[in-house]
């Protein structure tokens, strides 16, 4: 009973109590609240929280879109990169006020089961099938099922044909199942665990372009993410014409109804924010200066050829 | 001042003390003596409260030490001990001795100036902002004792303070020990296995022995009159005889295997007991026939080992039982002595002291 | 080969000119850390104090407890820490996922057994003969575990060094609980040294990395340099 004791004993030190209390106080608000408290600012910054597809971040669009919202709307941007499929958890865990996305299909289940609302679409751009130089699966130029065919078929055989998945349930995971399905693959049973020549790297974009590119192997990008690494990259783009290859990018705030903590407000800004005439300019042309060519496309005019309500591109939330 | 009554402490099914009964006066030195391992640290563990007694009570002027936890820090701030490993705190000297003062809440320049005293009654004045680490033993000793008075305490415990430490600073320590008794009228408890320095520094001594305090008396008594065998080969008496006791013309004898000794004896006839005769009491001659003029014991012998020690030679003399003595080189080489000399072995009566056997 | 030489020197260069990006990683790594430190310090040093010194059943139990949890994974205290604190866990209304004090909770949480424990290994190498002293000097419960903690001072200041490199190092939770966020403003950003050589290998930023990589070595080999000059002086 000795500890008892002990701890009898502290309670009689009410002053170390009371100075252990008050480091640990301090400390807490030291490192734990800074966000509000040492801001010059009197008035309090909104902190806005984005769960957002590797691709947005990666490029760094959005270090080039949130300064301009900062500023305008006196908030402070938090950014949290993951792909669509951990971006889709953390919001339905209610961790972020707002997601950004590209994958219609669970973007669809997603809203249905009531935990996000208010989906604009604010960009677009295409998928590319990139490899080695060299192209040992000869797939240059073909049709993007036609040309998973040829390599899952080349690999089988050839063990310098590899395709790198990113395997982490992102949109471009999405995609790249998409794509095995239209070939006529059952992408558990023919595809994955079909041999060495498919390898899942469970991780982002950008990773995913570098072990790619160490690997010499082929891998499904979006374009704006590898004309992003390109300069670091020796993979070239081989496939990049197909229906299949539009990828959407959404963004949609979580729920308020499911999580009332949710900054609703901030989020509603944010999505009209990119969807605003200005800022549709700024994604359309993010990257010309340095890539030669655009690594998204605005929405906002090519509703039709995305195939969705002009609503969903146009529209503020309210 | 402190009472021991009938003091045990078990640890485990291991019995270092089994009923300790003693006491000890104020202002006095006591000694407490005994062989390894004999429970003397743990009897003063017990009286500075750092240890519980299995049984029995211990009593500091009158009140029971050990029934209430509540006055614990108070009892023990009456006493300073210092442990036999000299130990100090990773700090300087200073600081060290400062420490007890803190404790009691002493104002710095009164930490300052008792400091300063105790360092120079331990003669380490000099080395006040010295690391304690960098001192050697018998200098960490001497910050420990002056740590454990600087707080005046009213009795000092010391557990074995000069075990391990060179002859030059047991000097000192024992020194300063007389003095802090002396000047100061602090009670001392302090435990020895060297029974000289028992000797020489109490005035009364407890010999601990099998777990119990086997006799309590001065230096004299324990030395000349040891209360029981064991305690008798303690104390440095090498010749231990048994045997019983007769009775002899009005006078007590003991029939040691056969041998006749006259001694003085307390004890009725059929008594066992043991005759311990100090070796110093004790003559060794030559064997010369005819002349028995005195009236003690004489038994003639044959020399049986003459083994050197220091200045003297020790000599074993095979009388039907060991006897041996203390002779000078001298002495020896005079009258001849050797192994297989047949000589007479004498000593007084008065020099034989018989004690029971158990 | 080149790659290396490059990085290296580029990581020099951003290291010399103190690159705000580097610094403000750097100084956010070792406040999140040190906090976590001083936090785990407050609970396991005194913790540690009342397992060594008390006496009650169970204690050898609750000490090789406290070695097995040593090598908690850093997943794992992340994960556990993900799931209490994110919006529909227990904790989730004090909206801490994502922010350094989430990363200084994990973090605290991870190095507590292991400061603990040490602090028990620091304090029980104590010579027993010292704490006889300090209580026959008299001391009461709180001044005899004040004087025995700064017997062992030296002990627990590496007991501390070790927490803190523990901390400073760990990336598993720091990514988990923290996002690797890099926001506009310093103590809302949770992207330390770990998370960001993470991030920077993996987009292909070597030199970045390696930039950060001597940095966090410098600041985790020079914290214990520092603590075994002192405990050599």
């Amino acid at each position: 009973m000795h500890v008892l004791r002990y701890f009898c004993l502290i309670t009689m030190h009410r002053r170390i109590i009371f100075a252990v209390a008050t480091i640990m106080v301090a400390l807490m608000l030291i490192c734990g609240c800074t966000g509000t408290t040492t801001d010059p600012t009197p008035v309090e910054k909104q902190q806005l929280r984005i769960a957002t597809t590797t691709s947005l971040y990666d490029t760094k669009l959005l270090d080039h879109l949130t300064p301009i919202f900062e500023e305008k709307y006196n908030a402070e941007v938090l950014v949290v990169s993951a792909g669509t499929g951990k971006a889709l958890e953390y919001g339905q865990r209610g961790d972020v006020d707002v997601m950004m996305v590209h994958d219609r299909a669970r973007e669809d289940t997603f809203i249905a089961d009531g935990y996000g609302i208010d989906r604009r679409v604010f960009a677009y751009n295409y998928f590319v099938l990139v490899g080695p130089e060299s192209d040992p699966a000869g797939v240059k130029a073909m049709a993007p099922e036609a040309a998973f065919t040829a390599i899952r078929e080349k690999g089988m055989a050839d063990k310098n044909v590899v395709f790198v998945s990113r395997g982490d349930a992102s949109g471009t995971h999405s995609k790249e199942k998409a794509i095995w399905k239209a070939a006529g693959f059952n992408y558990s049973a023919d595809v994955q665990g079909s041999g060495d020549w498919y390898q899942e790297a469970g991780t982002g974009m950008g990773a995913t372009l570098t072990m790619t590119n160490e690997k010499e192997a082929y891998t499904l990008s979006d374009i704006g993410t590898y004309l992003a690494y390109k300069g670091d990259l020796k993979l070239v783009t081989l496939v990049d014409e197909g229906d299949i290859l539009l990828n959407v990018y959404s963004v949609m705030q979580i729920n308020p109804e499911k999580f009332p903590e949710t900054n609703s407000t901030i989020a509603k800004d944010w999505i009209n924010f990119l969807i605003s005439d200005d800022i549709q300019k700024e994604i359309g042309s993010f990257g010309v200066d340095k890539y030669g060519q655009p690594l998204f496309y605005a929405a906002q005019n090519d509703w039709e050829k995305i195939g969705v309500a002009e609503a969903e591109v146009k529209n503020p939330v309210a | 001042m402190i009472e021991l009554d009938n003091v045990s402490k078990y640890f485990g099914d291991t019995r270092v003390l089994d009923g300790v009964t003693g006491k000890v006066n104020r202002g006095e030195i006591f000694a407490i003596i005994g062989p390894s391992g004999s429970g003397k640290s743990t009897l003063l563990r017990l009286i500075d409260l750092l240890d519980t007694p299995t049984g029995g009570a211990i009593r500091i002027s009158g009140t029971e030490i050990h029934a209430q936890h509540e006055k614990d820090l108070s009892i023990r701030r009456m006493m300073g001990m210092v442990f036999q490993k000299p130990a100090v705190f990773n700090a300087t000297v200073a600081e060290n001795v400062a420490v007890g003062l803190r404790f009691r809440g002493a104002s710095k320049s009164e930490i300052d100036a008792r400091i300063g005293e105790a360092l120079d009654t331990v003669g380490l004045a000099s080395y006040r902002e010295r690391r304690a680490r960098t001192l050697s033993g018998g200098e960490m000793q001497r910050v420990a004792l002056a740590r454990a008075m600087v707080i005046e305490p009213e009795i000092l415990l010391l557990d074995e303070p000069t075990a391990n430490l060179d002859p030059v600073s047991v000097a000192m320590i024992e020194n300063l020990v007389v003095r802090i008794n002396r000047d100061l009228g602090t009670t001392i408890v302090f435990s020895t296995h060297d029974m000289y320095q028992g000797q020489r520094l109490a005035h009364r001594i407890g010999v601990l022995m099998n777990g119990v305090f086997s006799q309590v008396g001065t230096p004299r008594e324990v030395f000349t009159l040891p209360a029981s065998r064991e305690v008798a080969r303690f104390v440095g008496i090498e010749n231990i005889v048994e045997g019983v006791v007769v009775s002899e013309n009005g006078t007590s004898a003991v029939d040691a295997g056969g041998i006749r000794i006259r001694a003085r004896s307390p004890f009725g006839a059929g008594e066992a007991v043991s005759l311990c005769i100090r070796s110093e009491d004790i003559r060794i001659a030559p064997a010369i026939r005819g002349r028995r003029v005195f009236d003690g014991n004489i038994l003639p012998g044959t020399v049986t080992s003459v083994v050197p020690r220091g200045p003297f030679s020790r000599v074993t003399v095979d009388c039907g039982f060991a006897l041996s003595s203390i002779l000078s080189w001298k002495k020896v080489d005079d009258l001849d002595i050797r192994e297989g000399s047949q000589v007479v072995v004498s000593f007084s009566p008065e020099s034989v002291h018989v004690v029971r056997r158990e | 080969m080149y790659e290396i030489v490059e990085g290296v020197l580029e990581a020099l260069r951003l290291i010399v000119t103190l690159d705000p990006d580097v610094m403000a990683i750097a100084v956010r790594s070792i406040v999140i850390s040190l906090t976590a430190t001083i936090i785990a310090s407050i609970f396991a040093i005194p913790l540690g104090a009342a397992i060594n010194f008390g006496t009650f059943p169970g204690r050898k139990s609750l000490i090789n407890l406290i070695q097995t949890l040593y090598s908690l994974p850093t997943v794992i205290v992340g994960l556990l820490i993900f799931l209490l604190i994110s919006r529909v866990g227990p904790f989730g209304f004090m909206r801490l996922l994502f922010t350094p004090t989430a990363m200084i909770i994990a973090q605290t949480i991870l190095i507590l057994p292991i400061m603990t424990g040490l602090t028990i290994s620091a304090l029980s190498a104590v010579d027993p003969v010292i704490r006889d002293t300090l209580r026959s000097l008299g001391a009461t419960r709180l001044q005899f575990l004040v004087n025995v903690l700064k017997e062992a001072r030296f002990a627990i200041l590496a007991t501390v060094a070790v927490g803190f490199g523990r901390a400073i190092s760990e990336v598993g939770a720091a990514i988990l609980v923290g996002g690797n966020i890099a926001a506009s403003s310093f103590a809302s950003s949770t992207r330390v040294l770990t998370t960001a050589i993470s991030l920077e290998t993996s987009m292909g930023n070597i030199s970045q990395s390696i930039a950060l990589g001597i940095v966090l070595l410098v600041i985790a080999l020079g914290v214990n340099l520092a603590i075994t000059t002192v405990q050599h002086r």
